[in-house]
C-alpha cells in the first residue's frame, strides 16, 4: 500500500539524512556556496522589487493551471536542501526542562509529554503548553494556569510550530557573506565593545522589539553601566502606543489599561479589535463570551470602526466610521454624556458635539446605555487610534466609575513603555547624523516594517557595524554586516511577562534545530557573557534576587523547577495604580487642538492594520497562516485593499480589479476587495505582506502596505486618490458568497440568530422555528440504538460565543497533520482545512450583520458519505464517528459529492511529497499522513479519543467529561465548542444538546448529525431596534 | 451499386434495398472497402484521429503521474469531466445493442445494414466509458481491483450498498455481452472475408478469427441460436446499464440527482445519443465507402424517427425534474433547476442543452428533414453536443451549488480534462477507422439474408423497387 510504502521510504530517507551529523558550527552549506546562493538571490529578488506591478499580478506560477509551479507547490514547506542536520531523532535541550504535570521523569516512547513555556509577542508573553512527542514540540495549547490564556491560545500561537520547523528560517551566523561561528563572533563583539567603552559607549545603539522581558531588562542594565552613553530605543511597527500616550494626556503620566470583560454589562470598542488583535484578546475572548449566555445579564456591545472585524462582526450594534472621525465620535459622546448630567466629565464634556458624521439616535442610546450602567460599562480604545481618543476613553471609564471594575490602569509593564515611531525618530536623526558607530537590531525586520520615509533599510548600510538578530534572512538582514540568526521561541530560554505582569520561564522544548542564538545571548556578548548561555542567564538572575517571589523556600533548585513545571511565576503580577484622578482641565485644552487636527483633512482615508494573519509581516512565512481564510474577507495567500461597496461603486471598482492609490506622492498598486460594513470613501491596508526578503512561503504574495506608510501617519492618513488601473487579479477566497441566500433560496438559515427578547421569549417564533429543526423525524428505517454503549460522543458549537477567530482551524490543521496547498489549489477550491468558519452576512451591504459557524464533520448517525463508498473506506463507529480508513480509500470523490455539508476534504495532489525532514518532526505521530488520492475529514480528533480511552482503561474508570478535549475544542479562546459523550446525562454536551436555542443543521435531511448548533443570540438595546 | 431512384411516388415505402443485387454483387460491394487500399482520406482520418489518440496518452500519464488535482475537480465539485465522458460514452454505446438485439427480437429488417456499424460504435464507446470510472479515482492502482470481489485476505469486500459497486458489474457485463454478440455477427463475414483473400497472410489471419467457420447447415443453425440467445441476453442491458448508471446520481442526496425520473430518462437519453452518434458517422461512411444501396433513406428515415422520439423522452425527463422541483416544495431542489441552472454561471450550458435536445429534434416530424443527408448530419452533431451538455448540467451544475451556500464553488476545467475529452475522442475515431479497414462494415450475411428474404416476398414492406 502506498501509505506504508511512503512511510518505509521517508523512513529510509530520514536514516539518509541524519547520518551526517554536524556541530552547529559547521551546520549549513560551505562557505563559498552560501555566499553564492545568496548572491543569486538577492539580484534575483532585486530585479522583481524593481517592477513591483509585474511581481504582484501574478505570483510565480499563479497562471499555472495544475498545480506543479513553484507557487502551486509551496505546499511542500520547505525546500530540502542543506538541512542534512536536521533529521536526528531527538534534540533535547542540554538544560534540564521540565515537563507541566509532575510525574516521574520517565519518557515513555510514544506518550507524549506537556511542557510549560511562554511566546512573546509585541513585549509580552503569554502561557503555553507544547506537547512533545520524544523530543520533538508538535503541538500547541495554552496553558490553563496562566492566567491571559487561560488554556486557549490566538491563531499565531497556534501556528508557531510551523514557524520552528521551517526551513527557510536562517541558519547561518555570518559577516557580510562570510560565515563565521559564534566564538569568533563573540570575539569580534569583543574586540568592538573595548573600542566603544573608550567613549563610554557614544556610538552604540540598540533596537530591540518591545519586551518585558527581566532579563533582557536586566541585561540592558549592564550594558548601560558598562557603556553609559549608549542607547536602548525599542520599536514595533504596530505598536500601541496611542494608549500610553492617552494616558500620559488624561493622568499625566504613563500608564497602561487592562480591561476586564467579566464586570462589563456594556462595552464600547473605539476602533478596537480586542477579540481578535492585541497582548489580551485571549482573555478578552474568554471574557466576553462568558457574559454571552442569553439571560438579563447579557452583555451589549457598541464597534464604532472603520473595516469589519472579528469584534465588529460580534457587535450587537457596529457603526461603520472612519479611523479618523473616531476622535470627533469620542467628544460626540462625552458631549453627549455631560449632556445627560455626567458632570464628572468636567470640561472634557464641551469638546465634541452630539451630532456628527454619524446616526444621533445611535449616539443618544448608546449614552443612555453607558450611563445607565455606570460601573459596569467600559470604553475600548484600539492601537490604531491617536492618544486623543485614549485620553478621552480613560476619561468616559473614569466619569463613569469603570475604573477598578472593568478597566484598570497600571505602569507599562514593558521596559520602555512606548516602541512606535517618535522613539525611532531620533535613533534615524542619529544615523543620519553619523552618530551611530554599532547598531544591535533584534527588532522584528524593521527595514520592512518600518516607516516608508525613514528608509531604514538604506539608512542601515551607513551605519558602520550593524548585527542584526533575526529569525530570517530578512529585508533588514540585507542591509547588516552581522547577521546572528534567531533560536525559534521554541527553542529558546526566556522569560517574559503577561499583561498582567505574570511572569512565566520560557524552556525550550528543543535544541536549537540551526544553531540559533537567543535575544539574551547576543546582549550578553556586549558584557562579555556571551558564551554562558542563556539558560545560566536566566538561572543567575532569578537566583540572584534577595527574595524570590510568591515567598517561596527551599533551594532555588527546587523553586526553579516549580516555576518551569507551572509555566508561571507566582505572585508576580502587577498591581493596578489606585486613586487616579482625570485632570480634565488639562485634558480639555490639550485634545482640543488634536481633534481640530483630525477632522481637518479630506478625501479618501487609507487606514493600515495589522493583520490576523501575518500580523506585522513576522508570520509571512508560516503556510498555516497563509492559507487560512481572513476572518472577514476569507481570502488567503493574499492582502487586499478593502473599500466599501458605496465607495467601489464610486470608483468604479470591482473585487479582484488592481488599483492605484496616491498618497502623499506615494503610489501603492494593489488589488481591491470590497467588504461589507467597511467605512466610505476609506480604504484599509493589511499589513505584512508583499516581503520580498523571506523563506520561499511569503515572499511575494501580496502587496506591501508600508509603502504608504510614513511616519507622520503610521496609523491612517487622508486625501488618498485611487484609480482602478484596469487590470485584474486573481483572488483565492474559500467563500465566495457573502449571504445565507445568494441566489434568494427560501431555506431555513444554516446559522440562526435571534434578538435576546425573542429568545427569553419561550413562545416566541424562533423556538417554534427551532422546534422543527431538532428532534426526531419520521423514518422507515428504526434508528441505531447507541445507548447500550460506554460512550456516544457528540459534539455543540454555541454560535453565541464563536468570534471566528480561526484559532480552532489551525489548531485542528496541527493536531491532524493537514497539509497546505498553495493559493492556486485554493483558488481551485481544494483547501484541506478540516474546520472551516463559514461566515454570513445579513441586511444591506454597508450595513451587515455577520455571523460565524465553524463547520466540520458533523458525524451523521445516517451519514450520507457511507453508503456510497464503493470500498467501505468510511464506516461507522459503536460511539457514533463517521470514520475514514485512509489506507482503503481509492478516492473515488462520491462520498464528497453526497456529503450534504461539503466538509470532506480530497488529496488531489500529493500534498506531503516533498515536506521537509525538520517539517517531519513536527508531524503528530498519533495521525496518519495521507497519501495523495485519499479522501480524509474530522473525526472528532479520534487519536485523542484513543490515547485517553488507553489511559481511562488502565486506570480501570471511564473518561470522564471535561478530561477529553477535541483539538478544535482545546484552542478556542471562548470555548464555543464542547465535546463529550451523550450518554453521560450530566456532561456538558448532553446538556446544550437539550438547550432551547439548540439546532441541527440540515436537519430536515434526516441525516441526524451529532455536531448540534446554539443559536446566536444578539442584544440589541430596544431604542434601536427598528419597528418593522 | 445503383443510383438511388429518384423518380419514386411519394407515397410508396422506401426501400431496404436499391439496386438488382447477387449475393455476389453484395459481397464485392460491401467488402470491396476491406480490400481497397486505404485511402488519402482515411490516412488523413487516421492521421487526425491518431494525434489526438496521442494526446489522450499524455493526459492519462499526467494525470497518474501528479494525481487528480491537475484536473479541474475540487470540493464540492467532485466529479466533473471524467463522469460526464464516462456517462456520455456509455449512453452513445446504446444504439448498437438497442439495434442488434431489440431490432432483432422484433424482426425490424431495417437493423440490418447498420447494425454492425452500431455494434461496433458500443463496444468502442464502452471502451472510452471503462477509462473512466477508474482514471477518475485518486488510487487507480487500488481501484483497478479493490472494486472486483474477490476473496481477499483483508476480508474486505466491497460495498454492495455503492452504486459505484453496481456499476462495475452493469459495465462489465455490458461490455462482455456487447463483444461476444459483435464477434459472433462478424463469424460469417470474416469468413466470407477469408475466402475472397488474395493473399495467404490475410487469408491465416482471417482464417484464426473466423473460428473455422465453413458455412455449413449445422453451423447456420448453431449460429442462429446462439446469436437470438445474446440477442436475448442483451435486451435487458439496454434498460439495465444506463439505469444503474443513473443510479450514480439518484441514490445520493443531492438536489438534482436525487429524482426517481433517473433510471427511464438517462436510458432514452441513451438511446438517443446513441443513434445521433451512429448517424453521425453513417452518413459519411455510406457516402465513401459506398454504402448507399444498403444503408438506404429508409434506414435514414426510420433512424430520424427514433431520434424524435427519445428525444421527446428525454424533454419530458426535462419537464418533470423541475416539475418535481417546483411541486416538491423542497426548496434547495427547486433553487437547482429553477436557480441554479437556469441563472447560475453554467447557465449557458443548460440551455444549450434544451435547445440542442428539445428543439433540435422537432424538425424531424418533416419528412424532407428526416431523408435530408445535411439536416440529419448537423442535427446528430448538435444532439451530440446537447447529450454532452446535458451531462455537464448534471454533474456539474449540480454539484456547483448545492445545500450550504458557504461551500458553493466554481468550476473551470483544465487542459488535461479537455484533453482527455477530444482523447477519447481520438481514440474511438482511431478503433472505428481500423474497424472499417478491416472488417466489412455491414453485416453481408445479413444483407444477403435480407435479399433472399426480399426476393421470396416481394411485397414486404421495404422490398422496393428491386427486380
Amino acid at each position: 500500500m502506498s501509505c506504508d510504502d511512503n512511510h518505509e521510504a521517508r523512513a529510509k530517507d530520514r536514516v539518509r539524512r541524519s547520518l551526517p551529523i554536524v556541530k552547529s558550527e559547521s551546520q549549513g552549506a560551505p562557505a563559498s556556496s552560501s555566499a553564492s546562493r545568496k548572491l543569486w538571490r538577492s539580484i534575483e529578488e532585486r530585479t522583481r522589487a524593481e517592477t513591483p506591478g509585474a511581481a504582484n499580478e501574478f505570483p510565480g506560477g499563479a497562471a499555472d493551471l495544475d498545480g506543479v509551479s513553484r507557487r502551486g507547490f509551496m505546499q511542500l514547506l520547505g525546500v530540502s536542501t542543506a538541512v542534512a542536520t536536521v533529521g536526528a531523532a531527538c534534540r533535547k535541550p542540554n538544560e534540564k526542562i521540565i515537563p507541566f504535570v509532575r510525574r516521574p521523569e520517565e519518557l515513555t516512547p510514544g506518550n507524549a509529554l506537556h511542557f510549560a513555556t511562554g511566546y512573546a509577542l509585541e513585549g509580552y508573553t503569554s502561557g503555553l503548553l507544547v506537547e512533545s512527542h520524544e523530543g520533538h514540540p508538535t503541538k500547541i495549547e495554552g496553558n490553563p494556569s496562566h492566567p491571559e490564556t487561560l488554556g486557549a491560545t490566538t491563531t499565531t500561537e497556534q501556528a508557531l510550530i510551523l514557524g520552528l520547523y521551517d526551513d527557510d528560517r536562517a541558519k547561518q551566523l555570518r559577516r557580510g557573506a562570510t560565515p563565521i561561528a559564534w566564538p569568533t563572533f563573540l570575539s569580534e563583539v569583543k574586540g568592538r565593545t573595548a573600542s566603544l567603552a573608550q567613549n563610554g559607549g557614544a556610538g552604540l545603539r540598540f533596537l530591540t522589539g518591545p519586551t518585558a522581558s527581566p532579563l533582557l531588562a536586566d541585561l540592558r542594565r549592564r550594558i548601560l553601566e558598562k557603556f553609559p552613553r549608549a542607547k536602548f530605543v525599542s520599536y514595533s511597527p504596530v505598536a500601541a502606543d496611542g494608549a500610553i500616550e492617552g494616558a500620559k494626556l488624561a493622568f499625566g503620566r504613563p500608564l497602561m489599561p487592562r480591561h476586564h470583560l467579566g464586570a462589563a454589562a456594556i462595552i464600547l470598542s473605539l476602533d478596537a479589535d480586542f477579540l481578535n488583535d492585541g497582548p489580551e484578546q485571549t482573555r478578552l475572548a474568554r471574557e466576553f463570551a462568558s457574559r454571552r449566555e442569553p439571560s438579563r445579564d447579557m452583555n451589549r456591545l457598541y464597534v464604532v470602526e472603520p473595516a469589519m472585524t472579528v469584534t465588529g462582526a460580534m457587535a450587537d450594534h457596529r457603526m461603520r466610521l472612519r479611523c479618523g472621525d473616531v476622535s470627533a465620535f469620542a467628544a460626540g459622546l462625552c458631549a453627549m454624556l455631560s449632556g445627560r448630567g455626567l458632570s464628572a466629565l468636567g470640561p472634557v464634556g464641551s469638546l465634541g458635539h452630539g451630532a456628527g458624521l454619524w446616526d444621533s439616535k445611535w449616539l443618544v442610546a448608546l449614552a443612555a446605555d453607558l450611563e445607565k450602567n455606570r460601573g459596569r460599562s467600559l470604553v475600548i480604545a484600539g492601537r490604531r487610534q491617536p492618544a486623543v481618543v485614549h485620553a478621552l476613553a480613560a476619561a468616559l471609564n473614569a466619569a463613569l466609575g469603570n475604573i477598578g471594575s472593568t478597566v484598570e490602569y497600571g505602569v507599562p509593564i514593558t521596559t520602555d513603555p512606548t516602541a512606535g515611531v517618535e522613539p525611532l525618530r531620533t535613533l534615524v536623526d542619529e544615523i543620519a547624523g553619523g552618530a551611530v558607530d554599532t547598531l544591535v537590531v533584534t527588532a522584528e525586520n524593521p527595514a520592512y516594517g518600518g516607516p516608508v520615509d525613514f528608509k531604514l533599510g538604506q539608512l542601515l548600510k551607513r551605519v558602520p557595524n550593524v548585527i542584526y538578530h533575526g529569525l530570517y534572512e530578512d529585508e533588514t538582514a540585507q542591509s547588516c554586516n552581522y547577521f546572528v540568526p534567531a533560536a525559534h521561541a521554541l527553542e529558546s530560554w526566556g522569560d517574559g511577562r503577561a499583561t498582567d505582569g505574570v511572569v512565566t520561564i520560557v524552556q525550550p522544548l528543543i535544541a536549537p534545530l540551526w544553531g540559533g542564538k537567543t535575544e539574551a545571548e547576543v546582549l550578553a556578548a556586549f558584557v562579555s557573557d556571551g558564551e554562558v548561555g542563556t539558560h545560566a542567564l536566566l538561572q543567575k538572575y532569578w537566583s540572584s534576587m534577595s527574595k524570590l517571589p510568591g515567598n517561596l523556600t527551599g533551594s532555588f533548585d527546587g523553586v526553579w523547577e516549580r516555576w518551569l513545571a507551572d509555566g508561571i511565576v507566582p505572585d508576580t503580577g502587577a498591581g493596578a495604580e489606585q486613586g487616579l484622578a482625570i485632570n480634565s482641565q488639562a485634558l480639555a485644552q490639550a485634545a482640543a487642538p488634536l481633534l481640530a487636527s483630525d477632522a481637518a483633512l479630506a478625501g479618501v482615508e487609507i487606514a493600515f492594520a495589522p493583520d490576523p494573519k501575518t500580523f506585522d509581516g513576522r508570520f509571512a512565512n508560516n503556510a498555516w497562516l497563509q492559507e487560512l481564510a481572513h476572518p472577514i474577507s476569507k481570502l488567503t495567500w493574499d492582502n487586499v485593499a478593502m473599500l466599501s461597496q458605496t465607495t467601489a461603486d464610486r470608483l468604479s471598482v470591482e473585487t479582484g480589479d488592481m488599483v492605484t492609490i496616491t498618497c502623499r506622492d506615494r503610489t501603492l498598486e494593489a488589488p481591491a476587495m470590497i467588504v461589507p460594513g467597511h467605512a466610505d470613501e476609506a480604504i484599509t491596508l493589511p499589513l505584512g505582506y508583499g516581503r520580498v526578503h523571506t523563506g520561499h512561503v511569503g515572499r511575494a504574495v501580496g502587496f506591501d502596505a508600508t509603502a504608504l506608510r510614513t511616519s507622520l501617519a503610521p496609523w491612517f492618513d487622508r486625501g488618498a486618490v485611487v484609480a482602478n488601473t484596469g487590470k485584474r487579479y486573481r483572488l483565492a477566497i474559500t467563500q465566495d458568497h457573502w449571504t445565507m441566500s445568494p441566489d434568494g433560496r427560501d431555506i431555513p438559515p444554516p446559522a440562526v440568530e435571534a434578538p435576546l427578547a425573542e429568545v427569553l421569549n419561550s413562545g416566541s417564533m424562533f423556538h417554534e422555528e427551532l422546534e422543527e429543526r431538532r428532534g426526531p423525524l419520521p423514518d422507515v428505517f428504526k434508528p441505531v440504538d447507541y445507548s447500550g454503549q460506554t460512550y456516544k460522543w457528540a459534539m455543540a458549537i454555541d454560535l453565541n460565543k464563536c468570534t471566528g477567530c480561526n484559532a480552532c482551524v489551525v489548531a485542528c490543521q496541527s493536531e491532524n497533520n493537514i497539509p497546505v496547498v498553495g493559493k492556486d489549489n485554493v483558488w481551485r477550491g481544494r483547501e484541506m482545512q478540516w474546520i472551516r468558519i463559514d461566515r454570513y452576512f445579513s441586511g444591506p451591504v454597508d450595513e451587515p450583520q455577520m455571523i460565524n459557524q465553524p463547520l466540520a464533520c458533523v458525524q451523521c448517525e445516517t451519514a450520507p458519505c457511507e453508503y456510497v463508498c464503493p470500498v467501505n473506506a468510511t464506516v461507522h463507529s459503536d460511539e457514533g464517528l463517521n470514520e475514514m480508513i485512509y489506507n482503503r480509500c481509492i478516492g473515488t470523490r462520491y462520498c464528497s459529492n453526497n456529503c450534504p455539508y461539503k466538509v470532506r476534504r480530497f488529496n488531489f495532489l500529493d500534498y506531503t511529497a516533498d515536506i521537509s525532514p525538520a517539517r517531519e518532526m513536527g508531524m503528530n505521530p498519533d495521525v496518519t499522513v495521507r497519501a495523495r488520492g485519499v479522501m480524509e475529514k474530522c473525526t472528532y480528533c479520534v487519536q485523542r479519543i484513543e490515547r485517553k480511552r488507553i489511559a481511562t482503561r488502565i486506570e480501570g474508570r471511564t473518561i470522564a467529561d471535561g478530561e477529553l478535549e477535541t483539538a478544535c475544542q482545546q484552542g478556542c479562546p471562548t470555548q464555543a465548542i464542547s465535546f463529550g459523550s451523550l450518554n453521560d446525562p450530566t456532561a456538558k454536551v448532553t446538556k446544550l444538546h437539550a438547550d432551547p436555542r439548540r439546532y441541527d443543521l440540515l436537519h430536515e435531511l434526516a441525516t441526524r448529525p451529532r455536531t448540534a448548533y446554539l443559536a446566536r443570540v444578539r442584544n440589541p438595546n430596544p431604542d434601536l431596534v427598528k419597528v418593522d | 451499386m445503383a443510383a438511388p431512384n429518384l423518380s419514386r411516388d411519394p407515397l410508396e415505402p422506401l426501400p431496404l434495398l436499391e439496386g438488382n443485387h447477387t449475393d455476389k454483387t453484395i459481397n464485392d460491394s460491401l467488402l470491396e472497402h476491406v480490400w481497397r487500399g486505404a485511402g488519402k482520406g482515411w490516412w488523413a482520418l487516421f492521421a487526425c484521429a491518431l494525434s489526438a489518440l496521442s494526446l489522450l496518452g499524455i493526459a492519462i500519464t499526467w494525470t497518474l503521474y501528479k494525481g487528480i488535482g491537475v484536473w479541474g475537480n475540487n470540493i464540492p465539485v467532485g466529479w466533473a469531466f471524467g463522469i460526464i465522458n464516462f456517462v456520455w460514452w456509455i449512453g452513445i454505446g446504446h444504439a448498437g445493442t438497442l439495434i442488434s438485439a431489440i431490432l432483432l427480437l422484433f424482426q425490424q429488417k431495417w437493423r440490418t445494414s447498420i447494425n454492425r456499424f452500431a455494434e461496433a460504435m458500443t463496444l468502442f464507446a464502452v471502451i472510452c466509458a471503462l477509462l473512466f470510472p477508474l482514471l477518475h479515482t485518486g488510487r487507480p492502482w487500488f481501484a483497478a481491483y479493490w472494486l472486483m470481489p474477490y476473496p481477499s485476505v483483508q476480508r474486505i469486500w466491497p460495498q454492495f450498498k455503492s452504486p459505484l459497486t453496481w456499476d462495475v458489474f452493469a459495465v462489465s457485463t455490458y461490455f462482455t455481452i456487447s463483444l461476444l454478440f459483435w464477434f459472433l455477427g462478424l463469424v460469417p463475414d470474416l469468413a466470407a472475408l477469408r475466402d475472397s483473400s488474395k493473399s495467404k497472410t490475410k487469408r491465416m489471419i482471417y482464417g484464426l478469427f473466423a473460428m473455422g467457420w465453413r458455412g455449413s447447415g449445422r453451423h447456420w443453425a448453431e449460429y442462429k441460436w446462439a446469436y437470438l440467445l445474446l440477442a436475448g441476453l442483451s435486451t435487458p442491458l439496454v434498460l439495465s446499464v444506463h439505469t444503474i448508471v443513473s443510479f450514480d446520481f439518484a441514490v445520493s442526496v443531492l438536489p438534482g440527482w436525487h429524482t426517481t425520473i433517473f433510471p427511464p430518462y438517462f436510458v432514452a437519453g441513451a438511446v438517443f445519443s446513441g443513434f445521433a452518434m451512429v448517424l453521425t458517422w453513417m452518413l459519411p461512411a455510406r457516402e465513401f465507402l459506398g454504402l448507399k444501396h444498403v444503408v438506404t433513406l429508409k434506414h435514414l428515415n426510420n433512424m430520424a424517427k427514433v431520434l424524435l422520439v427519445t428525444g421527446m423522452m428525454v424533454t419530458y425527463g426535462y419537464l418533470m425534474e423541475h416539475f418535481v422541483g417546483w411541486y416538491s416544495g423542497n426548496p434547495y431542489e427547486y433553487s437547482e433547476f429553477f436557480r441554479a441552472r437556469q441563472h447560475g454561471p453554467m447557465a449557458p450550458i443548460y440551455w444549450l442543452m434544451m435547445f440542442c435536445n428539445c428543439v433540435v429534434p422537432q424538425i424531424f416530424w418533416s419528412k424532407r428533414a428526416r431523408t435530408n443527408i445535411l439536416v440529419l448530419w448537423f442535427a446528430s452533431i448538435l444532439i451530440n453536443v446537447g447529450m454532452w451538455c446535458e451531462r455537464f448540467t448534471i454533474v456539474i451544475t449540480s454539484l456547483h451549488r448545492d445545500f450550504i451556500p458557504s461551500s458553493w464553488k466554481a468550476y473551470s476545467p483544465t487542459w488535461v480534462d479537455i484533453s482527455l475529452f477530444i482523447g477519447t475522442i481520438g481514440l474511438f475515431s482511431t478503433l472505428f477507422l481500423l474497424f472499417l479497414k478491416f472488417v466489412p462494415a455491414v453485416a453481408v450475411t445479413e444483407i444477403k439474408e435480407l435479399r433472399h428474404e426480399l426476393d421470396h416476398d416481394p411485397t414486404a414492406e421495404g422490398a422496393g423497387v428491386t427486380h
